[in-house]
């Protein structure tokens, strides 16, 4: 482990008053990394993720990014670190007020000072890259869900950041809609992005990520690389959620 | 006695003809006064609300219920009879003296402290209206907005200036219209601070020739059309859904084209 992570959890606890959602996380995410992170709902997976930018505050523990701690960060230092560090919601969270263009390169152009043309010019750049170059003008409303994702990813790449994280990225879709947006995904890697991928599409745990958490009750019950995880998870618990999400009609009730 | 007979010409003619404009455009220029000043302090109150400082919350918190809860009447009277004399010796001095650019059409003079004292009072006690409409129009963007706004970086004010402010503002646009038509209809009260504006003039219409009937009733007639237009105005120019004047999505193209038609038709 000669490299510095991109992320790092020392011993991360967060608690909602008595509610205790994550206890001492220790975990590292190699820069590069695509991270899948599984588990049952409530088990705070989504909650780990949204420590990395703040959108939490942690009760206990620090994160690092890139070996520096966080948790000191406020104002303009803390918006620069949200500049570095890409989200992409469930439900999109789209600026309804904005086109796909201008969603893409607000931004850029309020946070980083780009000037209007070359924050515009990498807009569509990014829209392209999506596969969307014609939406652009297109405002989220006019936009299916598969779209609105995939304006949603660009838009988390815009400031160039060296972390995306994911938040059920597929969950809100249309079936038919999944597939669009893995594609996006899977071409990230290849640029070196960072990523945690909170997912219930365990076939892009499978096909896309190099190493597997899967968390229950807020700890990390199993982690693995995508093979080991899935031909032969060793935790009871991981067991009987694969079970459950690869063929559920066939899962024993508990 | 005159009876019910009606001379309208005892008021629309010659020196209350004069009055009366003169009045209208008083009434005018302090509403647009009072407007603009009420638009900029409920944008600072609600950016305040906003903002991350308890400080500023606290202070936006308690301007609200101060102005919320007392009478416009009696804040207008504060304004001008107790406020307006502990300004500074030579701002009050500037402000008599006179200034030709401080002149409007029709001999208003804007610098003057009843104009001052009545634009002051109206747009202090409409901003915090304003901001509660806001505030009705901000709760009903959804919080995913914001969190997608703090993940990008932006700072609050930019979250409220790009983001937040542009839907509730069309959220709230029909109150906030409400809101400012209200103004323009309680500047009446500023004839109570000497304000030479609508309905002071009608009442001197009243005490020069007695025709209160002929005078109420034109000056009433002149505040419904003022309301009718500044409405329609205020509604036709306000922020509409980004996607209104657009095609539908494609998927649901042919149920919406009825709708979006039928729309069209009814103007606002």
């Amino acid at each position: 482990m000669g490299t510095t992570p991109a992320i790092e959890f020392r011993k991360i606890c967060k608690s909602y008053g008595q509610l205790r959602v994550l206890r001492d996380i220790d975990l590292k995410v190699a820069p590069g990394q695509v991270m899948a992170v599984c588990g049952p709902s409530g088990s705070g997976k989504s909650t780990l993720l949204r420590l990395v930018n703040r959108l939490e505050s942690i009760s206990t523990g620090e994160i690092l990014i890139d070996g520096v701690p966080t948790a000191g960060f406020r104002g303009r230092k803390l918006q620069q670190l949200r500049t570095e560090i890409g989200f992409v919601f469930q439900q999109f969270n789209l600026y309804a007020n904005l086109n796909a263009a201008d969603n893409v390169s607000l931004a850029l152009r309020n946070v980083r000072g780009v000037s209007r043309e070359k924050s515009r010019a990498r807009a569509l750049e990014l829209l392209e890259r999506v596969g969307l170059a014609d939406k652009a003008t297109c405002f989220p409303s006019q936009l299916s869900g598969g779209q609105q994702q995939r304006v949603a990813i660009a838009r988390a790449l815009a400031t160039d950041p060296k972390v995306v994280l994911f938040d059920e990225p597929t969950s809100a879709l249309d079936p038919e809609m999944i597939g669009e947006v893995l594609r996006v995904m899977q071409e990230l890697p290849k640029s070196g992005i960072t990523m945690m991928v909170v997912t219930h599409e365990m076939s892009f745990a499978r096909d896309i990520a190099d190493w597997v958490i899967f968390i229950d009750g807020g700890a990390i019950v199993e982690q693995a690389a995508p093979a080991d995880f899935f031909g032969a998870p060793v935790h009871e618990r991981t067991r009987h959620f694969l079970q459950q999400i690869l063929s559920p009609l066939a899962a024993a009730p508990k | 006695m005159r009876g019910i007979t009606f001379d309208w010409a005892g008021v629309v003619t010659g020196q209350p003809a004069q009055w009366l404009l003169s009045g209208f455009l008083t009434t005018v220029y302090v509403t647009v006064a009072g407007c603009v000043l009420a638009s900029a302090v409920a944008l600072v109150v609600v950016a305040l609300r906003l903002a991350p400082g308890r400080v500023g919350r606290y202070a936006a918190g308690t301007f609200v219920e101060i102005f919320l809860n007392t009478p416009i009447l009696v804040q207008m009277l504060f304004w001008y009879f107790a406020a307006y004399g502990l300004l500074p010796r030579t701002w009050r001095l500037f402000i008599n003296a006179d200034h030709p650019w401080a002149v409007l059409p029709v001999n208003v003079i804007v610098l003057a402290p009843e104009f001052l004292c009545a634009a002051w009072g109206l747009g202090l006690f409409t901003a915090v209206f304003l901001a509660q409409e806001l505030r009705t129009g901000l709760n009903a963007v959804p919080k995913g907005q914001t969190e997608a706004a703090m993940a990008q970086g932006l700072s609050s004010w930019q979250t409220l200036r790009f983001v937040l402010l542009p839907q509730a503002l069309v959220n709230a646009w029909q109150p906030l219209v409400g809101q400012y038509l209200n103004l323009m209809k309680l500047s009446s009260l500023a004839t109570g601070i000497g304000l030479a504006e609508l309905t002071s003039q009608v009442r001197k219409i009243e005490s020069y020739n007695a025709h209160s009937l002929e005078a109420f009733a034109v000056g009433t007639a002149i505040y419904l059309a003022l309301g009718v237009a500044m409405g329609r105005l205020l509604l036709l120019v306000g922020p509409k859904r980004p996607d209104r004047k657009r095609s539908a999505p494609p998927e649901r193209a042919g149920a919406l084209v009825v709708a979006s038609s039928a729309r069209g038709s009814d103007g606002i």
